[in-house]
């Protein structure tokens, strides 16, 4: 058939017309929707039978108990233990993200040895064997040389089997330098050795307190067990507990308290001194407690008297002095009030002579180990290893000084001092650390004045982590010998910050291991058994399992079981307990610490005029700000007037902002006497006038792409102050200049 | 034909316990394959079916005050069932059921128009401007319960509504057909800390939810316990998130007043 | 070279020259293109739209164009149902702006959506209740209609005209034409209405929202009415506009003021309902919301109370003024000033309901966000703009858009070219006299 115009016409036409009404464009467009649908790239989660691990969440001290969920071999949510003595079902921020750090990108994937310089993150991947045979031969050599010593640990735990092991691992190698990272537990320990006689933590009985006096702790912050204070906060609601708090700042916890009093930055001891000011005077103490019970009253008195009238307490602390007379009496007269004090989370430790004023308080209201009250909670009685039996090297070892100088004569109270080290190395020469291992912790990151750690740091040869996340610190050593993470392996959790009983709860794996990790316990023992005797003597177990099982005996099984184990019952002596002190009585003016106790104010570092404000850090619940970095889900629930891209947010006051010419949202220049950092301002009322806020938890260089290199990180523009008294970092801020650029 | 009594989904948020600690955020996303980008400090395009506000009273220090209001979807009932979002979506994609009275969203037959996010007065609805990525293996931890949303649809909190299908199935396998109260609750309630969230069915007289807020059938459910609030009562979109608080200046700011009027005005 | 498809009896450049007068909008044809594929392939990341701006400038491209295609139901209607038979001269154009107006919607539609591949679920999944659906249904019904309307126009071509059949089917077509006006005209008024309601019935946006009738706010009403002035508007200003860029006159000026005093009259009825509607909603339907009317207007650094002056006094009291009067309408420059103030009044309108409506913050501790468009988005709103250009050079170039043409530009300086052919038979003689512009 020839085709001609019209013909080919009709079969255009008709062909067109015949496809339309055919169900081919109909099964194409069907096809389309439902492959866009099923885009390849959009995981479908596989399914598979769902059980549920119970175990114990070690992202924080608060050792809650938490529940995954498993579907199949993964675990797909964490949520918190309905019925768990700590956190009862809830659960924070930080807990539940945690799958995001099991499998996340920050994670180490094998032994890592350096392969360019320190902190340029080039990495070799090498096999267990061969990176513990490093280890083994550099400590094998420094021990040869008599340089056991020069050996040191930074631990963020010291309780458990794990941190007990590491210190083990030092005494019998030879050195006295293991050190704990620092936080209020360093005050609280001192304060109830110097006040009470007792190796003690503090424990917080808030669920039975009545009145809440808090000297600018975050409760709602992150201060003490978090999920257990919000528990508490909100049964505080239910039956009409005051909460007063103290600080400068309109924290979550101020919000949501009674009545919030912005006290001068620095001055909260001087409050507490003048709330004991006005319950001496007018005799509202317990004299049951105090008379029977305390020791050292009238001196004590005689001071507080003199010297802090609710006059010259308004001038300091610039708190109206009728404002302190009523609060003092409505304290006084609760049936059980509880003063509270560590600022924030509690990560630095603070000023002794203002724990010891606030815990004299507590005395003044009879407080003490009793219901509602402070109790001294005392550690860990499960690990019973024998004595490790020392050789020459190790016993001399043990006898050199710590680089910290914790228990030398002028810090004889202190146990751990790590933000001296950073300026011991600096100092000696050659390094007092040749070799230095980070465990649970991540001090490059945590410590202040990043400047002079860096010097410290270039001047140790030899670093080593256990991180399971490349960290700062991890990033910046020599040697990485990832750990499991907490939620791969067995580790008991020997405490639960601030809860008031004997608590240990079990860190079981609820998945395996997902990397080419190692249990750090492990990798101590083979460390040990490489270095042979002496050292192997003192480590007579096959693995860190059969240790744990040597440690718990029978009572694992039901540790296993349960996951916790609690002291329901416990209480600290019936009635008022006997104080270990040499009166055997509370002693509210030490007499080891006489003077410096009553120094109660540190000053913060730097001089008016070049730096006219003062800078304080504050934390929050929804950034962590220690060892742990936080993963995707928590950045994502920082508000955009803390971070907005990389910018970070300091809370300036108004007023303030209006003398440096700064508006919301305005780039400065934030310049402290350690350094300084672009930010952008936020405009807050809720500040002091003269005060810079800056958020804790940012400004990380490491991890991966969903933290790093958002904000700045608080530390590095801080410097340690040192506590006369107790040679604790009681740096609450630093001076601060903010410019316009 | 015989049917059990619809049931009305519903929650309560005590403002006063809320600490503004952003669990209940996270628990959201954890539950439900919420994804997340490297930066989600643009708040106008973060994917939080929860989302916690910060209420200032806007009075100058130190009589500043805070408050945190954490807004999930508030699974409006509209006035006769038209809730602001579903009537207007053109594909059927959300939908309101009569059953449970939760607003329901089909991420496979949303096709993008965005149309329901223009009418939710709430920001409850939240766009995939871009495809989900997870970063290598941390795609292990996506709960099969929830599907994984594609780029280009919208979504918002389910009242995680595969609870209660799970809980059903549960139910059912027992030979049961009612749910006690504790059997279906939502991630955000079950770990919230400060137990703030208290979530149930607000037809059910024995669920805490109903004896919390008290809800008024003769006025479209509106609270009758004075400290209960909920969000822009005014505009008629009968919501099933209540509030509660003993600030007075915490119940103004979930409506607007004219300068005459206190709160609950204008009816 | 091209000569042979020239419509009769009309002088047209060389192509070369037609060719590389195009070059530049075709360069911003390929922009937008590019663009286009970005937003289909890359996702909607690439506009600056957010959470609280899902609808932005496309939405607001998409309702504006609609309303000012609405010349081409509005002259159909006016021209096949009232029997305005003068618009007659008019009407090709308004039918090819039209047809430009709603292919662009409807392509920006396929843009502005998330899953473009799931488009048709609006139709497959159809729920009644939404404005939306209207909207879908009627556009594309109405854009069909516009085919139907053009497609004559296209047969006309010199060339093509010449085919037996396609002749037959050009004046069968003519034929049934009022049929497809009518039509046209019924599902415009619908669709322009449903867009209306799109932001009317948001009773969750006080801003937006409107009581009304049955199942429609006013803003229903407002919509077909006032796309029903501002339609003509447009069409009378592109037209002008094109008879600058060809440098000759292609209308006669009758039918320009009988369209311009039609709309002037929908425009002044339309701006006392837009103002009666205002006043209804700043003194009762948003106070009982607990909201004041500058709430609306204040607080933020774009949305001021000059949007409302600008859309309601200038760009629609003042040109509707101007159009009413005889000597408004006469004076080509006032004519020109009332189109151009009315386009931009109905622009600014749409962009209200759209943009302002979602910007007003509605939770009370929520600000008011901003929004500016990404160069993906502007290029891909751009893109039809090209694309119309070109759309109506071919058009003018090769089909006979405009049936006076040849009447007002008789081809005098070629006395080789074989004279023009008689007139059509049904041109009205009476039509100089009528024009006092030609005296
Ligand atoms: N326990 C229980 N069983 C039931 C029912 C019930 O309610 N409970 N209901 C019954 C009924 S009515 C039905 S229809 C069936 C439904 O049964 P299924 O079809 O199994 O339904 P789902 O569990 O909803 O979805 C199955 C899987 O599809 C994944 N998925 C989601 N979106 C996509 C996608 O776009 N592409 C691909 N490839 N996968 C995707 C989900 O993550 C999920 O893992 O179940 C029946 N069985
Ligand atoms: N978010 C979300 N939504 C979904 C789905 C999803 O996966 N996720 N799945 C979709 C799918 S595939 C389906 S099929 C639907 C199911 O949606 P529905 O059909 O609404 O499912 P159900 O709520 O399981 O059951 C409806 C009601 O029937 C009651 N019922 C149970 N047994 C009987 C009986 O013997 N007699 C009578 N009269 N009543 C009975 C139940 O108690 C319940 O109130 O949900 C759809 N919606
Ligand atoms: S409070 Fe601490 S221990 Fe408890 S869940 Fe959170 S991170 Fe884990
Ligand atoms: S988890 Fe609870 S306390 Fe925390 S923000 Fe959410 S509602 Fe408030
Ligand atoms: S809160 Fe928004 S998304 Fe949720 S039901 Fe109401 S209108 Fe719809
Ligand atoms: S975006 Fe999806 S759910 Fe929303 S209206 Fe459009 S199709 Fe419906
Ligand atoms: S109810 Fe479920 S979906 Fe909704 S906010 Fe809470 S956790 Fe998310
Ligand atoms: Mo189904």
């Amino acid at each position: 058939m020839k085709m001609d115009r019209r013909s080919f016409l009709s079969f255009l036409i008709g062909g067109a017309a015949g496809t339309t009404l055919s169900p081919l464009p109909w099964k194409l467009t069907d096809d389309l929707a439902i492959w866009s649908q099923n885009w390849p790239w959009t995981p479908v989660p596989a399914g598979g039978e769902v059980t549920f691990v119970e175990t114990t969440c070690m992202l924080c001290p608060g050792g809650c108990g938490v529940t995954v969920r498993k579907v199949g071999d993964r675990a797909v949510k964490i949520e918190g233990t309905p019925g768990h003595p700590v956190n009862d079902g809830g659960i924070c921020i930080l807990g539940l993200s945690g799958l995001q750090l099991l499998y996340g990108p920050t994670r180490v994937p094998a032994p890592l040895r350096r392969a360019g310089g320190r902190g340029e993150n080039h990495w070799e991947k090498i096999s267990w064997d061969d990176a513990l045979a490093l280890v083994v031969e550099k400590l094998a050599a420094l021990r040869e040389n008599r340089l056991s010593h020069t050996l040191a640990c930074i631990s963020g735990t010291d309780g458990g089997t794990v941190g007990r092991l590491m210190e083990r691992f030092l005494t019998a190698y030879g050195s006295p330098n293991f050190i704990r990272t620092p936080s209020m537990r360093d005050a609280y320990e001192m304060t109830l050795h110097l006040m009470q006689g007792v190796q003690a933590s503090a424990g917080f009985d808030v669920e039975n307190a009545d009145f809440i006096l808090s000297f600018g702790s975050g409760i709602l912050e992150g201060w003490g067990s978090p999920v257990r204070m919000f528990r508490a906060h909100s049964a505080w609601k239910e039956k009409g507990v005051k909460v007063v708090q103290i600080e400068p700042r309109l924290s979550n916890t101020a919000a949501k308290s009674d009545k919030w009093l912005p006290v001068n930055p620095g001055t909260e001891a001087v409050l507490a001194l003048g709330l004991a000011h006005v319950i001496l005077k007018e005799s509202l103490h317990r004299k049951e407690f105090v008379d029977f019970y305390a020791s050292g009253l009238d001196r004590w008195k005689n001071e507080v008297i003199s010297k802090w009238t609710p006059e010259q307490v308004e001038a300091v602390t610039g708190i109206d002095k009728s404002t302190t007379v009523a609060l003092a009496r409505s304290f006084a007269r609760a049936d059980h009030p509880l003063a509270l004090c560590g600022r924030g989370k509690g990560s630095t430790p603070g000023s002794i002579g203002e724990f010891m004023a606030v815990h004299a308080l507590n005395a003044l209201v009879g407080n003490i180990n009793r219901k509602g009250g402070v109790w001294a909670v005392p550690g860990p009685d499960y690990i019973r290893w024998p004595e490790v039996e020392m050789d020459a090297t190790a016993a001399a070892g043990m006898q050199q000084p710590r680089i910290d100088g914790a228990g030398t004569e002028k810090y004889i109270f202190a146990r751990h001092l790590l933000h001296r080290v950073p300026e011991m190395v600096t100092a000696a020469d050659p390094s007092l650390v040749q070799a230095l291992f980070i465990l649970e912790a991540n001090p490059y990151y945590t410590l202040s004045d990043s400047a002079l750690l860096k010097k410290a740091w270039d001047k140790i040869p030899f670093i080593v982590s256990f991180s399971s996340f490349m960290d700062e610190t991890a990033q910046n050593a020599d040697l990485i010998l990832p750990n499991h993470m907490y939620l791969e392996r067995y580790e008991d959790v020997s405490y639960a910050e601030g809860f008031n009983k004997p608590y240990i709860g079990l860190a079981k794996p609820v998945i395996h291991p997902q990397f080419s990790t190692m249990h750090a316990g492990d990798v101590i023992l083979r460390l040990a058994k490489a270095l042979g005797d002496p050292v192997q003597k003192a480590f007579p177990w096959e693995d860190y399992e059969g240790c744990l099982d040597d440690t718990f005996g029978d009572a694992l099984e039901t540790l296993r079981e349960t996951g916790y184990r609690v002291e329901a019952d416990f209480a600290p002596g019936s009635g008022y307990p006997v104080f270990e002190t040499a009166s055997g009585r509370f002693e509210f003016i030490p007499e080891e610490i006489r003077d410096a106790g009553m120094q109660a104010m540190v000053q913060p570092q730097g001089e008016e005029p070049a730096f006219p404000l003062i800078l304080i850090p504050f934390d929050s619940q929804r950034l962590a700000n220690g060892y742990i970095g936080d993963p995707p889900f928590v950045i994502k629930t920082v508000p955009d007037t803390v971070l907005k891209g990389d910018a970070l947010f300091v809370e300036v006051h108004p007023e303030t902002a209006k003398a440096i010419g700064l508006s919301e949202g305005r780039a400065a220049l934030l310049a402290t006497p350690k350094g300084q950092a672009r930010v952008r301002v936020h405009l807050f009322e809720g500040i002091m006038p003269g005060l810079v806020g800056i958020p804790t938890g940012l400004g990380h260089q490491a991890y991966d792409g969903y933290l790093a290199g958002k904000g700045v990180n608080a530390n590095a523009l801080m410097g340690p102050v040192e506590d006369g008294a107790s040679g604790l970092n009681a740096a609450w801020g630093i001076r601060a200049k903010l410019s316009r650029v | 034909m015989k049917h059990e009594q619809a049931k009305k989904y519903g929650m309560v948020i005590d403002l006063d316990k809320c600490t503004g600690c952003g669990a209940c955020m996270v628990a959201c996303m954890a539950e439900n394959n919420v994804p997340f980008k490297e930066d989600e400090t643009n708040k106008l395009d973060s994917i939080t079916w929860m989302r916690v506000y910060q209420l200032t009273n806007g009075k100058p220090f130190p009589d500043t005050d805070i408050c945190y209001l954490p807004r999930p979807c508030m699974h409006c009932e509209g006035d006769h069932g038209h809730s602001p979002c579903v009537s207007v979506c053109p594909a059927t994609a959300t939908d309101y059921s009569m059953d449970t009275g939760i607003v329901s969203q089909i991420y496979t037959r949303c096709f993008g128009c965005r149309y329901c996010m223009a009418a939710c007065p709430y920001h409850a609805r939240y766009f995939n401007w871009w495809d989900p990525v997870w970063p290598n293996g941390m795609e292990k931890y996506l709960n099969p319960n929830v599907s994984p949303r594609m780029r280009g649809v919208v979504e918002k909190c389910s009242f995680c509504y595969h609870r209660y299908q799970l809980a059903k199935d549960r139910a059912f396998m027992e030979g049961r057909r009612e749910l006690e109260e504790e059997e279906y609750q939502t991630a955000c309630t079950q770990a919230c800390p400060a137990g703030a969230i208290v979530f149930g069915d607000l037809n059910n007289k024995t669920h805490r939810v109903h004896q919390i807020v008290q809800p008024d059938p003769a006025h479209a459910g509106r609270p009758k316990n004075p400290k209960a609030f909920r969000l822009l009562e005014r505009l008629g979109t009968n919501p099933k998130v209540y509030y509660l608080s003993s600030r007075e200046w915490v119940r103004r700011s979930g409506d607007h007043y004219l300068p005459h009027e206190g709160p609950g005005g204008g009816h | 070279m091209d000569d042979a498809l020239f419509p009769k009896g009309v002088k047209r450049c060389p192509l070369p020259e037609f060719l590389m007068k195009l070059g530049p909008v075709v360069a911003l044809l390929i922009w937008g293109v590019v663009a286009m594929l970005m937003c289909w392939i890359k996702g909607l990341n690439q506009t600056n739209m957010n959470d609280a701006y899902g609808f932005a400038a496309w939405i607001w491209a998409d309702l504006t164009v609609i309303a000012l295609g609405g010349g081409a139901f509005f002259t159909g209607f006016l021209r096949y149902l009232i029997g305005k038979e003068k618009l007659k001269n008019i009407i090709n154009f308004a039918v090819l702006i039209g047809f430009i107006c709603y292919s662009s919607a409807l392509l920006i539609l396929a843009i502005d959506i998330g899953q473009p591949l799931r488009g048709w679920f609006i139709f497959w999944h159809a729920n009644v209740h939404s404005m939306l659906t209207e909207v879908a249904f009627c556009l594309t019904c109405y854009f069909g209609v516009l085919t139907i309307e053009y497609l004559p126009l296209v047969l006309e071509n010199r060339q093509i005209d010449r085919v037996p059949f396609f002749h037959n089917l050009t004046h069968h077509m003519h034929e049934v034409m009022p049929l497809f006006a009518a039509t046209g005209a019924f599902l415009s008024f619908f669709h322009q209405g449903s867009l209306g309601g799109v932001a009317g019935v948001l009773f969750g946006r006080p801003f937006a929202f409107r009581e009304g009738l049955f199942i429609w706010p006013w803003t229903f009403f407002l919509f077909t009415w006032s796309a029903a002035a501002y339609g003509p508007c447009f069409t009378i200003m592109l037209a002008k506009i094109t008879e600058k860029v060809t440098g000759k006159r292609l209308i006669k000026d009758d039918v320009y003021d009988l369209l311009a005093k039609i709309a002037g009259w929908m425009m002044a009825t339309y701006i006392v309902a837009k103002i009666i509607d205002t006043w209804y909603w700043a003194t009762v339907t948003a106070p009982a919301r607990g909201m004041t009317f500058m709430q609306f207007y204040s607080n933020n650094p774009l949305y001021g109370i000059w949007i409302l002056i600008l859309e309601i006094v200038i760009g629609g009291v003042i040109p509707a003024a101007i159009l009413l009067t005889r000597k408004g309408r006469n004076t080509p420059f006032a004519l020109m000033t009332a189109v151009v103030l009315g386009v931009i009044g109905v622009c600014v309108n749409r962009w209200v309901m759209v943009l302002q409506t979602l910007a007003v913050p509605v939770l009370p501790f929520e600000g008011w966000p901003m929004y500016y468009p990404s160069w993906q988005e502007v290029a891909t709103t751009l893109l039809p703009v090209a694309y119309g250009i070109i759309l109506v050079a071919f058009s003018y170039r090769y089909l006979p858009v405009f049936p006076q043409e040849a009447e007002l530009n008789p081809i005098v300086s070629e006395p080789a070219a074989p004279p023009a052919p008689a007139p059509d038979t049904d041109a009205e003689p009476a039509d100089a006299e009528l024009s006092p512009a030609q005296a």
